[in-house]
């Protein structure tokens, strides 16, 4: 009964007006799909497992199930411009409970990677650990911090061993691995 | 019994007390964590911006890992956990994926095997030390406590990557807790995610995600939250007052890392376990284990 229930759901209503808009972009899809690996979206069914256990659709109304629905009609322009994919909080339910082994989150990422591509909308600081990376390897340096007392404290005073960064030919071969994925 | 660790972002920058109270404790169960040198971020903080260079990353920092020689790694972070996890299924799985990725660690000399057998923190104690030297090593057994542990989302899930136990049905920290004398209480909420992920993009629903678990936590009456994640404590215990603030409720209860609790019930005086950087109400759990004393003076 329920699932009879369910399924009388259309696709996504609320990321694309069904009545203006655009045709489904077919070299997009095909370009996220080569990202996904096995985890392929139209093997969904559309069973919305995936939204029912999902945080993010109690807190920021992210439907998972609508993603894959989208991504697999092949409206990706649509749904980068959205901005949704930035409301998933990677807590692997939907990868893990999904009968059909779609994996929502990691298409969700591969959204991610293809806004990012495309300068679309992308929350600034995603790209701000980046380039934190090529400076230093990782996406700080030690910091200072206090006590519950507010006395201030670092590792050297809490007596860890000292921090080191990676060297200089790690960083030319990160630069040549992300010149790499832009070809 | 060697073992090497690799500290990821967060816990060598900021998050001390997850570093001190590993380093307290292992040697006391018998391992000797050996350091990496050259390791870099583990890729999960740019999975969303470039998920190949953040494979690469994964992967760099295992063949360096390998290069020891040793049979084990440590991840104490449950990010790193996922993302090193996720590249050995990944590379097991697509021998070209592994020679793209080896043509260009040739630069640096490195080569990615697939050999080395990653831990996290829980898994380690629970079944490599395993429960007869746990018990051994406790001095100061937490009797009367009533904990919930919280185990994070990247070390269970997806079950394909070799989570550190039951993705739904977790109990090695809740065993863990047990060995020590305390008590694990059930509680639904235990699954749920601590919103870290979140606080880039929308802090206030991340805040919500933490202050609804705390405040579920804190009415099923524990007298403290457990974690093994850099990531969940600095949403638990650093961002309590703000999560609270969030979502209107009142929070007051003491989060420590397991690593930390284990430190207390093998008699490690607070300093060394960094406890006096929780940013929770610790002293209030330190005063029901009767470890108020060492509390007052840090
Ligand atoms: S759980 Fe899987 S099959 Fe079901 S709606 Fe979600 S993606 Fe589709
Ligand atoms: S990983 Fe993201 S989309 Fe999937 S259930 Fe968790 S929050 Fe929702």
């Amino acid at each position: 009964m329920l699932i009879k229930a369910r399924a009388a759901i259309p696709y996504s209503m609320s990321i694309i007006d069904l009545t203006t808009t655009k045709k489904p972009d077919l070299a997009l899809r095909l370009k996220l799909l080569a990202k996904i690996g096995e985890h392929k979206p139209y093997n969904c069914f559309q069973c919305i497992r995936c939204t029912s256990g999902c945080p993010s659709m109690k807190m920021l109304e992210l439907k998972p199930h609508e993603i894959v629905s989208l991504a697999s009609l092949g409206f990706i322009e649509e749904l980068i411009a959205s901005g949704t994919v930035w409301a998933c909080a990677t807590c692997l339910k939907c990868k893990e409970r999904c009968p059909q082994a779609v994996a929502p989150v990691d298409l969700i990422f591969a959204l991610r990677n293809l806004a990012v591509e495309k300068e679309a909308k992308v929350p600034e600081s995603f790209l701000r650990s980046l380039s934190a990376i090529l400076e230093t390897g990782f996406v700080q340096k030690p910091q200072d911090t206090v006590t519950r007392k507010m006395e201030k404290v670092n590792r050297e005073k809490l007596d860890l061993p000292k921090f080191h960064e990676p060297d200089e030919k790690f960083k030319a071969a990160f630069f040549k691995v992300l010149e790499l994925f832009q070809e | 019994m060697k073992v090497a660790v690799y500290w990821g972002c967060l816990i060598p920058t900021v998050q001390y007390g997850y570093e001190m109270s590993v380093r307290a404790v292992m040697p006391q169960l018998g391992l000797e964590l050996v350091e990496l040198n050259n390791v870099s971020c583990c890729g999960t903080p740019i999975k969303s911006v470039n998920m190949f260079a953040a494979l690469y990353l994964a992967v760099r920092n295992l063949a360096i890992a390998e290069k020891t020689g040793l049979d084990d790694l440590l991840l104490p972070c449950n990010g790193c956990y996922l993302s090193l996890s996720e590249a050995k299924h990944l590379l097991s799985q697509d021998g070209k994926l592994k020679e793209r990725i080896n043509n260009i660690l040739k630069e640096e000399n490195l080569q990615y095997e697939g050999s080395i057998k990653i831990w996290h923190t829980i898994n380690l104690l629970h079944d490599l030390a395993g429960e007869e030297r746990m018990r051994e090593v406790v001095k100061h057994p937490l009797n009367g406590l009533k904990l919930a542990v919280h185990y994070g989302c990247h070390i269970l899930r997806p079950s394909t990557f070799q989570p550190i136990d039951d993705s739904e049905n977790p109990k090695k920290m809740d065993e863990l807790v047990e060995w020590l004398g305390a008590k694990s209480i059930p509680y639904p909420e235990k699954l749920d995610c601590c919103g870290y992920m979140l606080l880039l993009s929308h802090p206030d629903a991340a805040l919500t995600f933490t202050g609804l678990k705390l405040k579920a936590v804190q009415d099923w009456g524990a007298d403290a939250l457990v974690v093994s994640c850099p990531s969940c404590q600095m949403m638990f215990d650093m961002r309590q007052k703000s999560s609270g603030a969030t979502t209107g409720a009142k929070l007051n209860l003491p989060v420590l890392y397991y690593t930390q609790l284990l430190g207390l019930a093998m008699d490690i005086s607070t300093e060394r376990l960094g406890l006096n950087l929780n940013r929770s109400p610790i002293d209030e759990l330190l005063q029901k284990v009767g470890l108020i004393s060492t509390a007052t003076s840090p």
